[in-house]
């Protein structure tokens, strides 16, 4: 047994090696090993929450996009009642005016009407007195001359020319 | 005829021995000297200090100030490395006894990694290149596997040892001592086959200069020594959780 290991290089080195290890693991455990668990976990950590995060930011920022967007609905549909209502309000102010101006030059014809009549019935009354005028001249021609046919032929004429030219 | 062989073997021999000789650079003994308990390779014991330091230094100055949002190179090596191997250890062991072994693993890891690359630093020579430290951490490891399989696993840990029938004791037991011999010298054999290839292919320069570039060679195999330093931690780490999770798992 004694020649295999020294046959093969074998004496106390190996226990020598081994001690040296030990100690190097032992060193390592003490000094590097837990800084380096401990970086590691606090980047598992990190790295989780900030997923998590992201996640739940994401989430709000659906959540906003969504509430942004119903209130855009919202708007547009209220705009499109405002500009219907302010269509319709126009549309009532223009019939309203139409009516009014209707009305208007109704009331204005009506009264031109009312004029004419007026006036007519003036001339009327006017023609009426001047032919009794005329009526009474005539008698008092009648009455004054002596009357021949040609006399009251001219004089028919004479009134009715003069009927005539009366403005009517 | 014969003469001349052997001429020409002490030669070659003579060149090795001469590159050995001119790389020791530091006087270490090549015969193991006795420290007061015994004969050691004082070559290898102030090796494993150089890495240990070197582990150190740099295991501390990168933990040193760690920060959370904006890690820095160090830091940031070290911390990969470690989700790396707690990676594997997971997978393996489950997340309970990983995260109770990880200093382990960690620290077995980026201790063998050191190791095998101290080799590659001309006058130094990696630990690993030693069979007594390879073997004296898989035997750690292989002690370390049998107490924690009868930690987890109570008496009944035995039993493996007699399935499937009683009469493949002796095939388990040569399989479970086979585990730590085989964990220690493959790492061994190929961090001291490295070594040796390097200094004879620095022996070859004088030959090899005005046929195939002198140092390229050794330039390609020093770049190949990291990868295999790498490699071999990988393994040993990698064996040394799995063992664990053999002797330790529940449905055996």
């Amino acid at each position: 047994m004694g020649g295999i290991l020294d046959s093969l290089n074998i004496n106390q080195t190996l226990v020598a090696q081994v001690f040296n290890f030990v100690i190097l693991l032992i060193f390592l455990r003490i000094v590097v090993y837990p800084h380096i668990v401990r970086v590691l976990d606090e980047r598992q950590n990190y790295i989780e929450n900030s997923v998590t995060a992201a996640e739940e930011e994401r989430k709000q920022a659906e959540d906003l996009r969504q509430q942004y967007l119903a209130e855009m609905q919202k708007s547009k549909d209220e705009a499109r009642d405002i500009i219907q209502k302010a269509s319709k309000a126009g549309e009532e102010q223009a019939r309203e005016i139409i009516e009014a101006a209707k009305a208007e030059s109704n009331r204005i014809k009506e009264s031109a009407l009312e004029d004419i009549n007026r006036e007519k019935e003036k001339a009327v009354a006017e023609l009426r007195e001047q032919v009794a005028t005329l009526s009474i001249l005539v008698a008092s021609k009648i009455v004054s001359e002596k009357i021949t046919a040609d006399i009251q032929r001219g004089m028919i004429d004479e009134f009715i020319k003069e009927a005539g030219d009366l403005p009517c | 005829m014969s003469a001349a062989a052997e001429g020409h073997e002490a030669q070659s021999q003579d060149i090795l021995a001469k590159v050995h000789h001119d790389l020791n650079v530091w006087g270490f003994p090549d015969e193991p000297i006795d420290l007061g308990f015994g004969p050691v390779f004082l070559k290898t014991i102030v090796m494993t200090w150089i890495v240990m330091v070197l582990v150190i230094i740099f295991t501390v100055s990168a933990t040193r100030n760690m920060q959370l949002k904006r890690p820095g190179k160090l830091q940031l090596m070290v911390e990969e490395m470690f989700l790396f191997l707690r990676g594997l250890a997971v997978e393996n062991l489950g997340t309970k006894k990983a995260n109770s072994l990880m200093f382990l693993v960690f620290s077995l890891f980026i201790y063998l990694l050191f190791s095998n690359l101290l080799g590659l630093v001309p006058t130094m020579m990696s630990p690993t290149a030693d069979v007594n430290t390879t073997l004296g951490m898989s035997l750690s490891v292989f002690i370390l596997a049998q107490v924690l399989g009868l930690y987890y696993k109570g008496p009944s840990y035995f039993k493996h040892f007699v399935q499937p029938f009683v009469f493949f004791l002796p095939i388990n037991i040569v399989e479970e001592l086979s585990k730590p011999l085989t964990h220690g010298f493959r790492i061994f054999g190929n961090i001291y086959a490295g070594e040796v290839l390097i200094a004879v292919l620095l022996g070859l320069i004088p030959i090899t200069a005005t046929i195939f570039g002198g140092f390229i060679a050794s330039v390609v195999w020093l770049s190949f020594s990291i990868f295999v330093g790498f490699v071999q931690a990988f393994i040993f780490t990698m064996l040394t959780i799995v063992y664990i999770s053999m002797s330790s798992a529940e449905s055996h």
